[in-house]
């Protein structure tokens, strides 16, 4: 607030290399952001089309699934599914856009042999292999997707926290330092009209003094020359 | 360290990940899942060993507001939502961050 500074020139500097210590940080902060922006509609193109394609398999590998639960029954598509031995796994690693760390997902055992799978050759239908083989392809989207999504999430989190900075900024640190830099300002414009004023008035009243001083010095002298006029005069006579 | 894909919803949803490996399936069926469901995503969100969740869309919708926001917002695990496009969580963040919602325009 601005009846909080003290009126004087060192907080008035002070003041001054806040105000544009903030706006450099207010510009370099939106040059941030506006960044931040554009590779998240970078981002934001590659998600759309991984969901669109993430949904296409997850419709194929329900309509494949539905299939062999109708042609073998639901028990044997449950047994093919309890027998599975390798399981997908997932790393991650991590990259960095514009100082937010986003994951990079590698996946492993996701796409499987007939041999691999573990419910054997003869134990089971081409349609319990078609069904299982359109899940590995919807596992694999969905890899994709988490780590599209994962970036969009984390890049969306710093634009949201780099727009609050920016406009905590804007809105409420520069109009303050603001006020309080015109407040300092006025202070010590109107100290300095003051002091004008007093040494105009102590100048007024010494002049004055000097006049009357004078006026006394030659009401004295004429007071004195008077006298000796008369002294002259009265010894002529 | 490597994770593993972890599966919610019920027994119809979770057979098919299991047929492509997928060994952390928690079952809860249709009629139990107002309250069972909350339970079940709080101890997978809870297990280090799980990098990625997936559920329905539309499972979401019987979750409590809490759980849901958590999970919504977990970045480890991750949560990939099925059968309902990019999910409302994210959909409301693009909208708060960028202040348009780019997902409907582009639709």
């Amino acid at each position: 607030m601005a009846n909080d500074v003290k009126p004087t020139r060192k907080n008035l500097m002070e003041i001054e290399d806040r105000i544009d210590l903030s706006e450099r940080g207010h510009d370099t902060l939106e040059q941030k952001r506006d960044g931040l922006i554009m590779e998240f509609m970078d981002i934001l193109d590659q998600a759309q089309d991984v969901r669109e394609q993430l949904e296409a398999d997850y419709d194929t590998a329900q309509d494949k699934i539905n299939k062999a639960r109708a042609m073998e029954g639901d028990v044997a598509v449950r047994g093919a599914a309890a027998a599975l031995k390798e399981h997908p796994e997932i790393t991650t690693q991590s990259k960095n856009i514009m100082g937010v760390v986003v994951p990079q997902i590698e996946s492993s055992k996701v796409k499987k042999n007939l041999d691999e799978r573990g419910y054997g050759v003869l134990g089971s239908s081409a349609r319990i292999d078609e069904a299982a083989d359109a899940y590995e392809e919807l596992l694999e989207s969905i890899i994709l997707a988490a780590e599209v999504e994962t970036a969009m999430k984390k890049m969306l989190e710093e634009i949201e926290t780099t727009k609050r900075r920016v406009n905590a900024l804007e809105f409420k640190l520069l109009p303050e330092l603001n006020e309080n830099k015109e407040y300092i300002e006025q202070k010590l414009e109107e100290q300095e009209r003051e002091e004008i004023f007093r040494l105009k008035k102590i100048k007024a009243k010494k002049e004055e003094e000097e006049k009357e001083e004078e006026e006394e010095r030659e009401a004295a002298a004429k007071a004195e020359a008077e006298a000796i006029e008369t002294g002259v005069a009265e010894s002529d006579d | 360290m490597s994770q593993e894909i972890a599966v919610i919803g019920s027994p119809e949803f979770t057979t098919g990940f299991r047929l492509a490996g997928v060994r952390k399936c928690e079952n809860v069926p249709e009629d139990e899942k107002d309250d069972r469901l909350d339970e079940a995503v709080e101890e997978t969100l809870a297990d280090d060993g799980i990098g990625i969740v997936v559920m329905r869309d539309e499972d979401l919708d019987h979750l409590s507001r809490t759980v849901r926001r958590d999970v919504e917002g977990s970045v480890e695990p991750v949560l990939v939502t099925l059968g309902g496009g990019a999910g409302s969580g994210l959909r409301e963040q693009i909208k708060r961050a960028i202040g348009i919602d780019l997902m409907d325009e582009d639709e």
